[in-house]
């Protein structure tokens, strides 16, 4: 069966079950109760370039991301994807995807400072700190390369940098978790929240969506904030810990794709009741859903941020601007999803629920 | 030992039930041999049709082996041109893969440094979280896979430790990723569509995206089956899959029957599944069952019109044979009979008929049915003289001549002759009626005749008198007056024995 197919197929699939899921919800949705939202996708697969005609025949860029990760490799499918659209244009893209093992902004601006001695028609950035990169970001621009942010996280306010394509709205992202967690616990209980890594972007808007949407219930309480880095075994140990500290702790918000597997494993072992809200589309984090252990997970779509990065990074390398071909921030979309929908997710995203 | 005499109607029913029985017979074997024929069919194209998905199965893991073992010995080839090839840039790396990936048709074909980045044609990367084979340090032998990408689409990974150092970094591995469907064209192009097959990991699942048929599909293969083989079957087919081992099940879905084959594929985890429609094939075999019942039916009831017109116009034939036997037979015994009853030399009747005659009218005579009778005794003169003077062809003649005398003026009468130079004349009817007339004719003619000398036959007559017990007894008194008559005529110069 041929691609083309596949994707129809797993449109149909996608369709009919936001057809068969009452209530909506995207990224953008004060309604936390609501399912899959209006969209008609969670994750789109089936990308075609758009009608922009490159200037070169050869492109080379340089891309940088906050750390090692599943998530991060997601997205790499969604560029690879744009490449290889281009290539069958006759248009080369040679890119590098680079990050580490460990989140950190040192690391991060040395491997930006490296990229502009380097022959980049444009150089890509996930902002592991904000506070920290953006000044790097504006001293590349002011020094002539062109520099863009993408994935999860964009630099800070103000600063240079060309263009942004990904998640534009983690804060209501964190709410919108958050809400559904807090109807799930009839808006009363203790909750703790786990963070990705310190000052990366998309974790703290989060955890900021979340700490504000607790604040509104007076019988609601955080006991907890803790930061796993982006590892789920310290995410595992965090909750674990959490968990003996409150044994009466009703939920957890989980604020990166680490964190509600890490937090999954630590409830399960302890037996542990613990409510279980979180991000993104691992594939333990989906089967813990599929089993009741998680209660929601509010999945991006990484694959046309990808996509969209390599078709974005292809028009500042010609010089364009934001504005008629793209955007300053290209949004996509984040749809929180349930139980029931765990196994099409799993099947849409990996294939074979069972493997 | 007495025989008993075999008719020809015993010969009729015989061969008539002999036919029944063999037309029966051969009915009976005709339609046995095309049942025969059917299942000896039905267990021929069983048999080969289970040859037939083993040997697919078994060509297809090959053919899947044999990709894979070319992808390593390209991989090593690919590995061994670029460590000899003056690479000085990332650049220059990249254009030997991309050589090495066209030349060898390596899919996805990458090199993996000891930072475990990703060098592929176009892109540079860090892999570490994408391939779990990179979480070791190193590599230690080749490495088969398969990897369930986000988007859903699987690949074959396949992998080989590699030593070799290029732009001052030392690479550890390189590895291709073929994408199923592309394995799945590959096993698909001898297919012509008679068969389903799929490959299926470990647990049952689909990895192909190929629809087994239309009731499995795509569906894990162990839920499909479930239930539709007796428990004991169906673990063992998950033993067989969870070993790596060969095998085939027969299953019910809705009433239908489907066979498969499974294979494993080795060192993948895999297994093969071919299968082919058991109805598919009971269909074809059916209509060709059924054609070649029509044919035995048609040939059946041809072969009782033919037997049956063929005893018809048999039966009619001996029937016809029979009677004109029966005829012919009647024929040769009336000429039988007539031949008895004739005087061979005159062709009047002969004494025996006379005699015949006699017993009938005696039997008549006793139960008083004659009324009317009258007997004349005849009796050549001079019959020896003329056989003794001028021979006994004359003599011969003379009784002819004497007899067509007689025949001639008893013409209403019954001639006989009775003796040499005898005969009796049987009068009643009409010639009774008329016996004077023809007597005085008689005797008149006969006295001319003396003195032309010609014939001379001496007569004497007499009637049924109602005291005669039988004809002798009025052929006696003829006989009398007969020899009377003789005297009489001897004197009128006529010839007599002396």
């Amino acid at each position: 069966m041929s691609n083309k197919i596949k994707n129809i197929l797993r449109k149909f699939v996608i369709v009919a079950l936001s057809l068969v899921v009452a209530g909506t919800n995207s990224g953008y949705s004060a309604d936390t109760e609501a399912k899959l939202g209006d969209t008609s996708s969670i994750v789109d697969f089936e990308h075609n370039l758009d009608d922009y005609v490159p200037a070169k025949d050869h492109y080379n860029f340089y891309f940088t991301y906050k750390i090692v990760h599943p998530w991060w490799d997601a997205v790499a499918l969604g560029m690879e994807d744009a490449q290889k659209k281009y290539l069958e244009k006759g248009i080369t893209i040679t890119y590098e995807y680079m990050a580490p093992n460990a989140a950190s902004y040192e690391d991060q601006t040395k491997r930006l400072l490296q990229a502009q001695k380097g022959n980049y028609d444009v150089i890509g950035v996930d902002v592991a700190d904000e506070a920290k990169i953006s000044p790097v970001l504006d001293e590349m621009v002011a020094s002539g390369s062109k520099v863009m942010t993408f994935s999860s996280s964009d630099a800070a306010p103000g600063c240079k940098r060309i263009a942004y394509v990904g998640n534009t709205h983690n804060y209501q992202d964190g709410a919108d978790l958050t809400e559904a967690l807090c109807k799930k616990l009839d808006y009363k209980g203790k909750v703790g929240i786990l963070v990705g890594s310190h000052g990366a972007p998309c974790h703290e808007d989060r955890a900021k969506g979340a700490k504000d949407t607790i604040a509104k219930y007076k019988n609601m309480e955080i006991v907890a904030v803790e930061y796993d880095m982006d590892s789920i075994d310290k995410a595992y140990e965090l909750a674990k810990q959490m968990l003996k500290d409150n044994p009466d702790i009703a939920g957890i918000v989980c604020c990166n794709m680490s964190n509600p597997v890490g937090t999954a494993r630590a409830v399960t072992e302890l037996g542990s009741n613990t409510v279980i809200v979180g991000m993104d589309h691992d594939k333990e984090a989906l089967h813990y859903l599929k089993d009741g252990v998680i209660y929601c997970l509010g999945v991006q779509d990484c694959y046309s941020i990808g996509f969209d990065t390599l078709q974005v990074a292809v028009k500042i390398a010609d010089g364009n601007k934001p504005g008629v071909l793209f955007p300053d921030k290209t949004d996509e979309n984040t749809t929180i999803i349930y139980q029931e929908d765990a196994t099409p997710m799993l099947e849409i995203l990996y294939g074979d629920v069972s493997q | 030992m007495k025989s008993k005499k075999i008719t020809e109607k015993t010969v009729t029913i015989t061969a008539a039930i002999g036919s029944i029985l063999i037309v029966i017979m051969l009915i009976a074997n005709t339609y046995w041999a095309s049942r025969q024929a059917i299942s000896s069919t039905n267990q021929a194209v069983s048999a080969v049709s289970a040859f037939y998905l083993e040997s697919m199965a078994d060509r297809r893991a090959k053919t899947i082996t044999n990709l894979i073992n070319n992808n390593f010995d390209y991989m090593e080839k690919a590995v061994s041109v670029i460590d000899d090839e003056k690479i000085e840039s990332q650049e220059d790396l990249r254009a030997a893969i991309g050589r090495m990936r066209r030349l060898l048709s390596l899919n996805g074909f990458a090199l993996v440094d000891e930072d475990d980045i990703v060098y592929t044609q176009y892109t540079t990367y860090t892999g570490g979280s994408r391939y779990p084979f990179l979480a070791n340090k190193t590599l230690d032998s080749k490495m088969i896979s398969t990897v369930f990408i986000y988007g859903s689409s699987k690949e074959l990974f396949l992998a080989i430790p590699i030593d070799i150092k290029i732009i001052g970094k030392q690479f550890k591995a390189c590895f291709v990723q073929i994408d199923i469907n592309d394995i799945v064209d590959l096993l698909a192009f001898d297919d012509q569509e008679s068969t389903h097959f799929a490959l299926y990991s470990v647990n049952g699942g689909n990895i192909s995206e190929t629809e087994l048929g239309t009731l499995i599909g795509k569906s894990n293969i162990f839920d499909a089956t479930k239930g539709c083989v007796s428990e004991e079957k169906w673990n063992s087919f998950r033993d067989d899959f969870a070993n790596g081992k060969r095998g085939a099940l027969t299953f019910t879905i809705n009433g239908v029957v489907d066979t498969i084959c499974y294979q494993p594929v080795p060192d993948t985890g895999w297994e093969l599944v071919v299968m082919i429609r058991e109805s598919v094939i009971q269909d074809q075999i059916q209509e060709i069952s059924e054609k070649s019942l029509r044919t035995n039916h048609f040939q059946i009831v041809f072969l009782l019109v033919v037997a049956t017109l063929f005893s018809g116009i048999l039966f009619f034939m001996m029937r016809r044979v029979a009677n004109n036997k029966l005829d012919e037979e009647k024929e040769n015994s009336k000429a039988f009979k007539s031949m008895a009853n004739t005087d061979s030399l005159t062709g009047v009747r002969n004494k025996h008929a006379y005699m015949e005659t006699e017993a009938q009218l005696n039997s008549w005579i006793r139960e008083g049915a004659v009324e009317k009778l009258a007997v004349i005794a005849c009796d050549i003169n001079g019959l020896k003289y003329v056989n003794d003077t001028k021979g006994h062809a004359a003599g011969d003649q003379l009784i002819k001549d004497a007899c067509a005398l007689i025949c001639n003026l008893f013409n209403h009468g019954s001639v006989y002759r009775t003796g040499g130079d005898e005969f009796i004349v049987l009068l009643s009817g009409k010639g009774y009626d008329t016996k004077d007339e023809v007597i005085a004719a008689f005797n008149k003619q006969v006295e001319e005749n003396i003195g032309t000398d010609d014939v001379v036959v001496s007569i004497g007559y007499s009637t049924l008198q109602p005291n005669d017990e039988q004809l002798h007894d009025v052929f006696d008194r003829a006989d009398q007056m007969m020899y009377a008559r003789k005297k009489e005529l001897k004197s009128m110069g006529a010839k007599t024995r002396e």
